[in-house]
């Protein structure tokens, strides 16, 4: 009995009447009559402090904390998704300016292109002009040259002609003693000459 | 004097019954307890492996089968506590 | 021969703790002490600048806004139901915090072990499903909740008494033991462990294997400390999620 009043005191601070089978000693069971409620009693202390303490928690969360938070989380999200769409817009404004880049390279390109086969024709139609130009001056200088040697050839030639009609006609008359009709002496050279 | 031993005698009695009575409530306690957490215990082993396999089967459907599940594992659990509170109760 | 017996305290003495004052002990004081922590978290949270990224006691605020919105209410109510999210917010983070202290050492002790705030917190969701139900459908609720929409004729009384059992007196009474239960018994397995360890430690014994033996216990102990952390989380969780099913339900008999 002693021993479990030692006991009882040891353990006070849990509070309450504490009846606890006493470990110390004999071993033997003291079984003290309990005032306590049971342990699934609620108690009013902790019901009152329990409910007051959540009812002004929940309050002061739906009225002024959880707004706040919750503001500035909207706000964040639409900064989020507002500077997402100006990415967006400004991505597809970089786009039209890289397409518009492009067509004005391709305008560019086609101009050059077509200035160079501008030149390119310019060029050879100057190159051909000239080319006919020299070809022109080569064909008529080859001409004046062919005119002349047939001029020199036919000269000589009649140089020739007139040089053996009158040989012939000379032999003739040597070997006739009658000068031969000069008419007839051509014609027979020119039979000879164009043998 | 013999009216003292009775009274003595009627104490003891009172005393060795109620002895007796919290062994029984302690043994009767456990069985409760035993046989509550029997009937949830293969329940939650059921809802939980179909959960598993419902989630490896689809994957995407995973997060409404863990919540659906931690709901029926509440509502199962419940039993089980209870038998827990009886414990509780009529044990200790 | 163990010289002492091990045997396991009345279980009041493991569960009320000596009045502060008269009218406040341990359970009212980290009941208060959620409360405080709670709304300190956000008061800090709200004072930081929203623009920048969250990080710390914000980030920590988010991400428990969107836990509630993206895996509670989304899941169990729909978009309609965004505007429960402070209240469910708030009886997650007190719950959680009441839980908690069931493994911060020297605190040692879940207040939800006890059955006075599981209790009220049971019956306010109580009031409040049945007063959203009574304002969503009016006084169909009533009959939608003893008869659920296509309840075959037949079956109504059946069904009637059944469902109204269901309903009206056990989910209030299986929200509250769940919570209580549930922690009352991790408490129990902790308070098991340690006084095993303890015993074994301080066992006058001629054994010299005896004493060493308390590592096993303390391992449990240890084992069972991290498991809570677990059930801390999942009963606040689960007492939050059962909040918004019965709110949803409430509001639209269809689902």
């Amino acid at each position: 009995m002693h021993s479990a009043v030692v006991h009882l005191q040891a353990i006070d601070w849990h509070g309450s009447t504490v009846h606890f089978v006493s470990a110390a000693g004999t071993g033997e069971a003291e079984v003290a009559v309990s005032k306590d409620p049971g342990p699934i009693v609620p108690e009013m202390k902790e019901l009152a402090w329990g409910a007051g303490s959540f009812v002004v928690f929940a309050l002061l969360m739906r009225f002024v904390l959880f707004p706040k938070v919750k503001k500035g989380m909207d706000a964040r999200y639409e900064g989020i998704r507002s500077s997402h769409e100006t990415a967006d817009a400004e991505r597809s404004s970089a786009r039209a300016e890289v397409a518009d880049y492009e067509a004005q390279l391709a305008g560019i390109k086609a101009d050059a292109a077509r200035v160079v086969d501008a030149a390119r024709q310019t060029l050879e139609a100057e190159r051909q002009a000239t080319l006919a130009e020299v070809n022109a001056g080569i064909a008529e200088r080859r001409t004046a040259a062919v005119a002349q040697a047939d001029a020199v050839r036919t000269a000589a030639r009649d140089q020739i002609h007139a040089a053996v009609s009158d040989v012939a006609g000379r032999a003739g008359e040597l070997a006739t003693g009658r000068r031969p009709a000069a008419d007839i002496v051509d014609r027979a050279v020119s039979e000879v000459m164009a043998r | 004097m013999e009216a003292f031993s009775h009274l003595i005698g009627a104490a003891f009695d009172q005393q060795q019954a109620d002895a007796d009575k919290a062994a029984s409530a302690a043994a009767s306690a456990g069985f409760a307890y035993g046989l509550a957490a029997i009937g949830p215990g293969i329940g939650i082993g059921y809802l939980v492996g179909k959960s598993v396999e419902a989630m490896a089967r689809q994957p995407e459907a995973a997060g409404m089968v863990r919540t659906t599940m931690f709901l029926g594992i509440a509502f199962t659990e419940a039993l089980a506590l209870i038998g827990f509170v009886v414990f509780i109760l009529i044990g200790l | 021969m163990i010289a002492e017996a091990f045997s396991f305290p009345e279980i009041n003495s493991i569960l009320r703790w000596k009045d502060l004052f008269s009218t406040f002990n341990k359970i009212a004081l980290i009941a208060v002490a959620a409360a405080v922590i709670g709304s300190v978290i956000f008061i800090l949270a709200g004072r930081k600048n929203p623009l920048e990224a969250p990080k710390g006691v914000r980030n920590l605020a988010e991400t428990s806004v969107e836990f509630i919105e993206n895996g509670i209410v989304m899941q169990t109510m729909g978009k309609d139901g965004l505007g429960w999210t402070p209240f469910l917010l708030s009886l997650f983070i007190f719950i959680y915090l009441c839980n908690v202290p069931g493994i911060i050492p020297f605190l040692q002790m879940p207040a939800t072990a006890r059955m006075a705030i599981p209790m009220f917190l049971a019956l306010l969701v109580w009031v409040i499903y049945n007063g959203v139900g009574l304002k969503h459908q009016g006084i169909k609720y009533l009959t939608n909740t003893i008869w659920p929409p296509g309840v075959p004729v037949a079956l109504k009384p059946l069904v009637g008494v059944i469902e109204f059992i269901s309903n009206i007196i056990v989910r209030p009474f299986s929200l509250t033991v769940r919570l209580f239960a549930n922690m009352l018994a991790g408490h129990i397995l902790l308070v098991t462990f340690a006084l095993l360890t303890s015993s074994l430690i301080t066992a006058e014994t001629q054994q010299f294997l005896l004493k060493p033996m308390a590592i096993l216990p303390f391992f449990m102990l240890v084992f069972l400390t991290a498991f809570e952390v677990l059930v801390a989380f999942l009963q606040a969780y689960i007492f939050t999620i059962l909040t918004a099913v019965y709110i949803g339900g409430a509001a639209h008999p269809e689902h």
